[in-house]
């Protein structure tokens, strides 16, 4: 119950949290320079197609009216078109963020398979080589850039011993894509049976995977260590070891004492990533969410970001809830 | 093992440090600290202890005195860097340093118990306590999950905690400090271990509880004959609690006896001071301001308590005292023991 009172009241600060993240984005993108209208429509434009164009994006004005427009639209579900798809932002959102969610999901599990074993057993083995080489492995994860990690891999596993499709988009371009229920690729191939579908996108899926997997091990492998670390040193963990308790339930105790901090870096991770993967979609051509919210920028294209910034948002307050669901899961101290 | 003649030898008063019949007997024990640029820090020096079943030795001692490193090295628990540089610990028979991990590991929680301070930072915070105690059962004694849990109730109710039922789905931090100390004591008895080890277990107690929580502790070791380590800083608890007490200071035994006999006439200028309420005496006062970590130690070429003492005479700072018996079962290592007038 108390539960279920505290998840109403997290959604109804959504609302709020939200219009915040919307005024500020708003203003924020006004001051990238940049008139869409004269991108648009050249250099040979009239003044007077210009100022008709600008009235039909809800650009007149001043920046307060704008803002009221881009509102009264929002609450009516329309996020606005990008003039360089020339698609409602809506829909490219419903394409893109898939895309990214597909990939970044995927690339987090790999992260924690890897990160959280490696984690533990470095905690637990301090003068072993495990220990030695998850502190190597954090440095390189920490200094290494992701989209480069991307290149190495493909120049090794594509263009060298060619294991893997070219790193040209999610589906092999040769294949009619699933009919779309969900935009996940691997969702949709399984839904329609196209295992062909399936297979590529699979296939396409393992160089980026592996690249951000990767690299995000690291910080999760960081900080399942410390706080291992700090748990195998706590009172109750050596008097667990004092009463003889059999290793796997002293080390599944410290882990699950340890479970907030790293939901915690995972979620960090997740959100970050959204974003945060756009370097790497652009190597692998991934037509990602990241991609067109950069595209948007760089064109004065400004409804594709602000969508983003919505989208993200949102995504971004979802996780959290989740993560205060997972705490209120784990410990009795904050139920009570 | 037959604790007869032990006993007997009790009632005569005359037993040894350590002897035959003892459930623990500890020979010859060294630890010591490695420090960084410096010699090694002596924990414990050459000592000589052992324990009856059914008998509860008072250990006293104040901070850095080797009370702790002392109860952990018996179970093979000794925090890094510490190390044992000497001696035997044997335990019911096995000599513990030469278990493996994992034969330790049976033995500790089945065999010998711990009872620590603090108790709700000893408890898992995201365990029920009849859980936690349930998996100490099941680690060592081979039982379903609900046998194990049946086991954890009936110590609960053992432990006379109010409502135990309750109490067994209750948190550790829905407990109070008195509470949590009676789970922990519920933990250690859950496999009625041969061998307790009480580390300043009651020091964070209310007077009141901490007298409860003594009675019941002597109740249940009395009724199941388990031998017990009461380690603590508040001598006067020995007198009620034990019956033999020691005087660690600096890692080695000062003074042992029976507790009638240490209370009638303690020897050890070390034990007369911790008995004469030092504090309200300037002149007994003024050699304790410094801790005794700081104290510069002989490194057995004096009494390590002549730095401290009001009774230094010219070999106390030229030669180590041994443990000497001065009267039946009763041990001082002093030249210059205290001694009532006949």
């Amino acid at each position: 119950m108390r539960v279920l009172r505290y998840v109403g009241k997290r959604l109804i600060f959504i609302v709020p949290q939200l219009f915040g993240i919307i005024l500020v984005s708003f203003f924020l993108v006004k001051l990238i320079p940049g008139d869409p209208a004269v991108l648009m429509l050249g250099p040979f434009a009239t003044e007077e197609q210009l100022e008709k164009l600008r009235a039909g994006m809800g650009l007149q004005g001043t920046v307060l009216d704008q803002f009221w427009i881009y509102l009264t639209n929002l609450v009516q579900g329309d996020l606005g078109t990008s003039w360089q798809t020339t698609q409602p932002v809506l829909l490219d959102l419903f394409q893109r963020f898939p895309a990214t969610l597909e990939l970044i999901t995927l690339a987090l599990l790999l992260a924690l398979v890897i990160g959280i074993p490696l984690g533990v057993a470095a905690a637990y083995f301090k003068r072993s080589i495990i220990k030695k080489f998850s502190d190597y492995y954090g440095l390189l994860a920490g200094a290494l850039p992701d989209f480069w990690l991307g290149l190495v891999l493909i120049f090794f596993f594509y263009t060298m011993l060619d294991w893997v499709p070219a790193p040209l988009g999610r589906l092999d371009i040769a294949l009619i894509p699933p009919p779309t229920v969900t935009n996940f690729l691997l969702i949709d191939s399984v839904i329609a049976g196209d295992w062909q579908a399936l297979w590529s996108a699979l296939g396409r899926l393992i160089l980026p995977v592996v690249t951000l997997g990767v690299i995000n091990a690291g910080p999760i492998l960081k900080m399942t260590q410390s706080t291992m670390e700090r748990m195998l040193e706590s009172d109750f963990i050596r008097y667990a070891e004092t009463c003889g308790l059999p290793r796997s339930v002293v080390i599944r105790r410290a882990l699950r004492n340890s479970l907030p901090s790293i939901v915690t870096i995972i979620s960090v991770l997740y959100g970050f990533l959204i974003g945060g993967a756009v370097l790497v979609e652009i190597v692998f051509s991934w037509g990602g969410a990241g991609q067109y919210a950069v595209q948007g920028v760089l064109n004065a294209d400004i409804n594709p970001v602000l969508g983003f910034v919505l989208f993200s948002a949102i995504f971004s307050l979802v996780i959290y809830l989740i993560v205060d669901l997972i705490y209120f899961a784990i410990d009795p101290r904050i139920r009570s | 093992m037959n604790p007869q003649p032990a006993q007997s030898e009790a009632l005569r008063g005359g037993e040894q440090p350590v002897s035959a019949g003892q459930v623990l007997r500890i020979h010859g024990l060294s630890v010591s600290y490695p420090v960084y640029g410096q010699e090694p820090v002596k924990a414990i020096r050459d000592l000589d202890l052992g324990v009856r079943p059914g008998e509860i030795l008072g250990l006293v001692g104040e901070s850095g005195s080797g009370k702790t490193t002392l109860a952990r090295a018996i179970m093979g628990l000794l925090a890094r860097p510490g190390r044992i540089d000497g001696g035997a610990v044997n335990f019911d028979g096995r000599d513990m340093r030469a278990l493996s991990e994992e034969a330790l590991r049976a033995i500790r929680g089945r065999d010998i118990a711990m009872i620590i301070p603090n108790p709700r930072g000893e408890l898992d915070p995201l365990l029920t306590v009849g859980r936690q105690i349930a998996a100490v059962a099941r680690a060592h004694l081979n039982i379903t999950r609900a046998k194990a849990e049946e086991l954890a109730l009936e110590m609960l109710r053992a432990v006379q905690i109010p409502d135990p039922k309750r109490r067994f789905n209750a948190y550790p931090h829905e407990l109070s400090g008195g509470m949590a100390q009676r789970v922990v004591i519920a933990m250690s008895l859950v496999c009625s271990p041969k061998f307790i080890i009480s580390d300043d277990a009651t020091s964070g107690l209310d007077v009141t509880v901490q007298a409860q929580v003594l009675d019941l502790l002597r109740a249940l070791v009395r009724d199941k004959r388990t031998a017990m380590m009461f380690i603590t800083r508040d001598i006067g608890i020995t007198a009620h609690f034990c019956d033999r007490v020691a005087v660690i200071y600096a890692g080695e035994i000062v003074e042992l006896a029976p507790t009638g006999r240490f209370f009638e006439n303690p020897m050890h200028p070390y034990s007369v001071m911790l008995l004469a309420a030092f504090a309200h005496n300037p002149k007994l006062r003024e050699k304790w301001h410094k801790p005794l970590a700081s104290l510069i130690r002989s490194q057995g070429k004096a009494c390590e308590y002549a730095t401290r003492c009001v009774h230094v005479e010219p070999q106390c700072n030229a030669t180590h005292p041994e443990l000497r018996e001065l009267e039946p079962g009763h041990f001082v290592r002093c030249f210059v023991p205290v001694l009532r007038p006949a």
